[in-house]
């Protein structure tokens, strides 16, 4: 039974892992390197694994949820710095979600955009108040699966295999280096965003991990984000081999969804924007709560996803407010898709500020006990903090460089 | 009524004007009833502890009895000179 | 052997829980009696964002005004221990805590919903 659970958990979590900001990036970079920055989609996966893990463990050890570790261990100022920076990369997260749901609905329905912003937020206000969670996470994750119509139209474009391949090997291009740089930056950015370790790690709080589920961390964190980062894998394959040199540029969500029409047809098309459309519900949802859950942890209000609303009012304002917030900015009408980039470069701008205390703290015996990182967490952890402080650093640079990935 | 807050962040020097650096935290004694300030955790070193870095030991290399201090004003705390961290 | 705790480590900015395990708020600050010459004792616990103004500079200041600048001070005898939490032996409306929640659940419940 046990095993059954796990797999549901797995499921859920592949669908759940491509996001908007994945969604944009991965195809954005299929379109203008080619198979070329595969490698870097394996190291932004490799992280967001590792700090999972961490995040999950110090979870199920301490109890303790990130943003409430965060703020014991590097004191109020600190703590409220980053949690102003994670709550405006959310909300930015948030806006874009819920902008890309709005235009799927509308490549299903033809209905109008701006009635459509109106629908996607009240619907996932309905949503997320009346259907209890669990239920949350099985139809979003599960329909999310449905991305996996792109796993298929990648193969069934025929990409050339070889490059595909070549596409695995770090190497550094020579032509557009700039650009290379910007995309690499957010393809990491978009694989490693704050939300996710946030949400994962209140999970596991909730679900009230203790040191007998830690194998169960490992493999939800491995499994769950590795097969979510196969999917990213044949998103970038079929932005490269559809789009690539075409002088197409994904700019619409539709045409991301042409990835799958074109080899399989209408099928084809309706399965991927259904994809889409459950993989960002869901991200969007993961991303409101995640909001909701770094102000209630970090000034200790009663919080949790499971609970009645009535028995954590202020954290169910809270995410109401988001909501509200968003669909607000959604309304007056910006490019969910520009969106999208500058959300994931700000987040690459925040992520110093989120996983170093979380590094810090699961090397802290005083909440680790005799759980703090091994020898490999360590060394991955402190090799993908040099990493991160490095696309902190030149995430802004980058984008201005490059005008936003157009150049 | 001092707050913690007022007191940690604060320079340490000693009467003399010898500088032993900035307070970082404070270590109590839980006895039976209200716990007592025993020493002051001051200096570089006392940042590290701070940030959960390295195990504290049970008299920390970087600690300044509170017996030790003779007023806290301005931005400082004052303590006997010859005092050293322990 | 005596317990020694670091207040800045193992007290300030832990999570208060009250006598029924409910999340009621965190450790914003400590209140001290005594001084220089004399014993330097731990008498109560500060909350709220009032006490925040203290810490952050005008961040806080700002923080202390959005969130209302309320303070609750809980004495040092109301504790029951400290470990991961801080763990209060009173309810938290006993205490002056957990009012923000209060003050919000009887709107909350009148939704459809909020029961489930």
């Amino acid at each position: 039974m046990k095993i059954f659970k796990v797999a549901l958990g797995i499921l859920a979590a592949i669908g759940g892992f491509v996001d908007i900001g994945d969604l944009v990036f991965n195809v954005a970079a299929g379109a203008t390197f080619g198979y070329q920055l595969l490698w870097v989609v394996v190291i932004g996966v490799v992280g967001i694994i590792v700090y999972s893990e961490m995040c999950g463990r110090v979870a199920a050890v301490s109890g303790k949820a990130v943003f409430d570790a965060v703020r014991e261990r590097v004191g109020f100022k600190a703590g409220l710095a980053a949690l102003l920076s994670a709550q405006v990369v959310n909300l930015m997260t948030l806006t874009a979600e819920i902008g890309g749901l709005a235009i799927c609905l509308q490549l299903l329905s033809g209905l109008p955009y701006r009635l459509l912003i109106l629908i996607a937020g009240v619907g996932l206000l309905i949503v997320v108040w009346f259907v209890a969670f669990e239920w949350v996470e099985r139809i979003f994750g599960y329909g999310g699966l449905c991305m996996l119509v792109f796993a298929v139209a990648a193969v069934k474009l025929h990409p050339a295999w070889g490059a595909v391949g070549h596409g695995f090997v770090p190497h550094l291009e020579t032509q557009s280096p700039v650009l290379y740089a910007y995309f690499a930056v957010g393809l990491l950015g978009a694989a490693m965003t704050p939300y996710e370790v946030y949400f994962y790690s209140s999970g596991g709080v909730e679900e009230r991990w203790g040191p007998k589920d830690l194998g169960l961390n490992k493999v939800n964190a491995m499994i769950g984000y590795g097969l979510g980062g196969f999917l990213s894998f044949a998103l970038m394959i079929v932005g490269g081999a559809l789009f690539l040199g075409q002088g197409i540029e994904p700019e619409f969500l539709g045409t991301i969804a042409l990835g799958a029409e074109v080899p399989l047809g209408q099928i084809g098309l309706l399965l991927g924007l259904v994809g889409i459309l459950f993989a960002v519900s869901g991200a969007a949802i993961d991303t409101l709560f995640s909001g909701a859950y770094n102000l209630a942890q970090f000034l200790g209000w009663e919080w949790g996803r499971y609970r009645h609303p009535r028995g954590a009012p202020k954290f169910t304002v809270t995410w109401v407010v988001l909501l509200v917030l968003a669909l607000g900015v959604v309304m007056t009408g910006v490019d969910p898709v520009q969106l999208t980039e500058y959300a994931v470069i700000f987040s690459a701008v925040a992520l110093p500020l989120t996983y170093i205390p979380i590094f810090l703290v699961a090397n802290d015996r005083t909440y680790m006990r005799e759980y703090t990182n091994g020898r490999i967490a360590n060394v991955l952890g402190i090799v993908y903090l040099v990493v991160i402080m490095v696309i902190a650093v030149s995430a802004v640079p980058l984008m201005i460089l490059t005008n936003v990935g157009q150049n | 009524m001092r707050t913690f807050s007022s007191i940690v962040g604060r320079v340490v020097e000693t009467e003399s004007g010898r500088r032993l650096g900035r307070c970082h935290d404070m270590r109590a004694v839980l006895g039976q009833g209200i716990p007592r300030v025993e020493e002051l955790i001051v200096g570089r070193g006392g940042l590290l502890e701070h940030f959960g870095i390295g195990t504290p030991k049970a008299h920390s290399p970087n600690a300044v009895p509170w017996e030790a201090v003779l007023r806290i004003e301005g931005d400082r705390v004052v303590v006997r000179d010859g005092t050293e961290l322990v | 052997m005596t317990k020694t705790i670091d207040l800045g480590l193992n007290l300030l900015d832990h999570q208060l829980l009250d006598a029924e395990g409910r999340r009621c708020g965190k450790v914003d600050d400590i209140a001290l009696e005594g001084g220089p010459g004399e014993d330097l004792e731990v008498v109560a616990i500060l909350c709220g964002p009032g006490v925040w103004r203290a810490r952050a500079g005008w961040i806080g200041r700002i923080a202390a005004w959005l969130g209302g600048g309320g303070r609750v001070r809980i004495p040092w005898e109301e504790v029951d221990g400290v470990g991961s939490h801080v763990k209060l032996r009173k309810r938290a409306e006993e205490l002056g805590l957990g009012r923000g929640d209060d003050r919000l659940r009887p709107y909350i419940e009148k939704i459809p919903g909020a029961d489930h």
